[in-house]
């Protein structure tokens, strides 16, 4: 351990010694906003941390076997410190309702986003381990936090045995790679070692388990269920956390074999096999969120098909565009957090109590009654259809300029086909907004009159950034090339 | 005394393996769900053992000192739940939970 690598693993480190010392502070004192507070600080040193840190992937440094800090990583970690300061800037609303003091809340949070850290920063199935089960066993606690809520029982256990039974599957197949090559570390290249059945049958576990926390197309029937069944702002944290960090090790893991699919014959089975889950992800996602009455359930199978499309940049075979893959994969993680913080910060200040549930007619006539959160909620839902002067259409165009030089002609069409099904719903929100209203909610309406302006500031944020990024999108696209 | 050679050891541990995910998908009684998991976990754990006795390395038990520790920890969120299913429905059936739908 030298002093670079202490440096260079600060913002994991910030976070961790938070987790203890919130600990500690709820021992002394257990204060709702207390808690809050020092969580909001110790996110925040964190993101200036990683903020401060040197971007620049020729420095990327190797600490232990375990971890590897690059630019990239740092860049994911970003995304995720800012989607969880969103988290609990969310919670503190939802939390004040209640009477109870809730300071463990916190520290569940600050435990997901270490193993988020960790996760993106691993490479070495062992830390890729660690981080995973540190983000799923929080994420469990946090689903079913909400104890009163009649869903909570249900979609925390269904998460468990089915997070559980996706890191067995991505267990067994570390244990079948592990058994071939001898080495944890993602980068093992040796040419001596038959990369025989046991090794793709590995590989595909190990993809499974992977596809089960992305919710990619067979493995995604909990995904609608646990996000409506979870409290508004852990379901952020599950669509933006845990998704940024999964397809981000993914990514690093895919790319590191990559020379080992160019070695062996069957390599192209794989490919297909990837090609197949993209197809299939995008479609499916698409076409079950046309019935959806219920915002959280159509974010869910939208967010299916957005990761169907992110696959694409797994697709690329020539190594020299790997760094091209990974500006548009962070380019569209990018534009997908910033327009799933906006939703939820929307649908969790509409829901200001308890009995209502989230469905879309809720809207009905909302631009009326609060222009802002109507735009907040028109750019977001733009951004997530791809429509041009946003972010989302600058990151489709990505994905389609990688397609287009991998020669994927068939994920091309499923993209193609898939937008233009999701259009059909998500211009289905835009218009509600628009409808006269039926019947009059007077405790909204009260509420959205006194929103006070810490929240009128963050909301004009997020709408500010969400047009400024589509309409330059080089400024983010200049960092990532630095990267 | 003859070696066992890695194949079989990774045959037996995929068996243990789908023996407990047959388990996790037919039981209906969550307490059995959750000794399922167990015994998922418990296969790899096999599998990670004979690789690194092959290898002649410690990464193989290291792995499996750590699968442990999730094994305790995903029990004791499992059974808190599991507690708080009891009260709720008084029943420990995993069909009482599947209210949500659309």
């Amino acid at each position: 351990m030298t002093l670079t690598m202490l440096y260079s693993l600060l913002p994991i480190l910030i976070i961790a010694f938070g987790c203890v010392l919130s600990l500690l502070l709820i021992a002394w004192r257990r204060s709702q906003h207390l808690i809050l507070f020092f969580t909001l600080a110790i996110l925040t040193s964190a993101l200036i941390a990683s903020l401060l840190m040197q971007f620049d992937v020729s420095q990327a440094v190797q600490v232990t076997l375990l971890l590897k800090v690059d630019g990239y990583g740092h860049f994911a970690f970003i995304l995720v410190l800012l989607a969880s300061i969103a988290v609990s800037l969310l919670s503190s609303r939802w939390l004040q309702n209640s009477i109870e003091v809730h300071d463990e809340y916190f520290v569940l949070l600050q435990l997901v986003v270490l193993g988020a850290g960790i996760i993106v920063m691993s490479d070495h199935f062992g830390a890729l381990f660690l981080g995973f089960e540190l983000l799923s066993i929080a994420l469990v606690g946090l689903v079913g936090y909400c104890k009163v809520s009649q869903y909570s029982v249900e979609s925390s256990f269904k998460y468990l045995i089915l997070s559980a039974t996706a890191s067995s599957f991505m267990l067994l197949g570390i244990a079948f790679i592990y058994s071939q090559t001898g080495v944890l570390s993602f980068n093992v290249i040796n040419e001596q070692i038959s990369y025989g059945v046991f090794y793709q049958a590995g590989l595909l576990l190990f993809l499974v388990g992977i596809a089960f926390k992305l919710s990619l197309a067979p493995f995604h029937f909990w995904t609608p269920d646990v996000y409506q069944g979870s409290p508004t702002p852990v379901t952020l944290l599950l669509a933006s956390v845990s998704k940024v960090a999964m397809f981000v090790v993914l990514m690093k893991c895919w790319f590191s074999q990559l020379a080992l699919f160019a070695v062996v014959p069957k390599g192209a089975g794989i490919f297909f096999i990837m090609g197949l889950l993209a197809v299939l992800s995008m479609l499916v996602g698409n076409v079950l969120a046309l019935k959806q009455q219920n915002v959280k359930r159509l974010l869910a199978y939208s967010s299916i098909a957005h990761m169907g499309y992110l696959l694409i940049v797994l697709m690329i075979i020539a190594p020299q565009s790997i760094s091209l893959a990974w500006q548009s994969a962070l380019f569209y993680l990018s534009a997908y957090v910033l327009a799933t913080v906006s939703i939820f910060m929307a649908l969790q200040l509409t829901q200001n109590n308890d009995e209502l549930m989230g469905e879309i007619n809720e809207w009905q006539g909302l631009f009326w009654r609060s222009r802002m959160l109507a735009l907040l909620i028109i750019v977001a839902i733009l951004s997530l259809a791809g429509i041009p002067l946003t972010m989302g259409f600058i990151g489709k165009f990505y994905l389609l300029n990688l397609a287009v030089e991998a020669q994927q002609w068939w994920l091309i069409a499923a993209l193609i086909i898939g937008s233009g099904i999701g259009l059909f719903y998500y211009l289905r929100i835009i218009f509600v907004l628009f409808l006269t209203e039926k019947n009059v909610n007077v405790e909204q309406i009260k509420w959205l009159n006194n929103m006070s302006f810490f929240h009128r500031t963050t909301i004009f944020v997020l709408t500010f950034m969400g047009v400024f990024l589509g309409v330059f999108p080089d400024s983010l696209a200049l960092v990532l090339t630095l990267l | 005394m003859s070696v066992i050679p890695l194949e079989h050891i990774l045959i037996l541990a995929s068996i243990l393996f789908v023996i407990g995910f047959v388990g996790v998908i037919v039981r209906k009684n969550t307490l059995y769900i959750l000794m399922s998991l167990e015994v998922m976990l418990n296969a790899v754990g096999v599998a990670f053992i004979g690789a690194g006795s092959v290898w002649q390395q410690a990464d193989g038990q290291v792995m499996f000192i750590l699968i442990l520790t999730l094994a305790a920890a995903e029990v004791a969120v499992g059974l808190a739940l599991l507690l708080q299913m009891q009260t709720r429905f008084k029943s420990l059936d995993i069909d009482l939970l599947s209210k949500l739908k659309g």
